[in-house]
């Protein structure tokens, strides 16, 4: 389902915190234009796309700007929503900050590559 | 499909050919995948490690600032 920008960071927050549980999270990003929302946001009960026209294909529309399609998804449930370039900053804030909160499960340090122990400094005349 | 072992490489290209990227997370296998993909090329980054997620979230804006971008 389409949600307003806030509304889905909300639910991602959730579905990041169902997703302990078990399962993955997809999220996914693209880019999109500006004509294919205002076809999805008019909630008309229409349950496919709009068939686009050759022409829209071919060249953009002049006023279309461009934006970045989110989904979300956990299992059966999935979530959307689109960000447009006045609502860029706000959501990459948010974004980013309930990625770096809630992708908490990873490894501190990798075992595998170790950096090298800072040696402590000796002169060869300590070493004798 | 390419994989990537080393996070720099992995986003030099992805960057280049930036179109989608599914973020795979799982919380119990402790892992996170992200991959990006025209569709043709299909490139792929695995890590187990908590310091690739500031990385990762850092080329994700990146990205959200490309598509937003007005030039294409």
């Amino acid at each position: 389902m389409l949600l307003d920008n806030d509304a889905f960071l909300t639910h991602l927050n959730r579905l990041f915190t169902q997703s302990k549980g078990g399962g993955s999270l997809f999220i996914t990003m693209k880019r999109c234009n500006v004509l294919i929302i205002i076809d999805m946001s008019i909630d008309d009960g229409r349950t496919k796309p709009t068939p686009r026209t050759r022409k829209q294909v071919t060249e953009p529309h002049p006023s279309a700007e461009n934006s970045c399609l989110f989904r979300a998804t956990l299992g059966s449930q999935k979530i959307s929503t689109v960000v447009h370039q006045k609502d860029m900053n706000r959501f990459n804030q948010a974004y980013s900050n309930l990625l770096k909160a809630n992708i908490d499960g990873l490894k501190k340090r990798d075992k595998r590559v170790k950096a090298p122990a800072p040696k402590p400094v000796r002169s060869k005349a300590e070493k004798g | 499909m390419t994989n990537f072992n080393s996070w720099e490489e992995f986003a030099k290209a992805a960057e280049v050919l930036y179109l989608v990227d599914p973020l795979k997370y799982r919380h119990v296998d402790r892992k996170l995948s992200i991959k990006v993909t025209d569709n043709h090329i299909v490139l792929k980054y695995v890590t187990d490690m908590a310091q690739d997620v500031k990385k990762m979230e850092k080329f994700v804006s990146l990205l959200m600032r490309h598509m937003c971008s007005k030039e294409k």
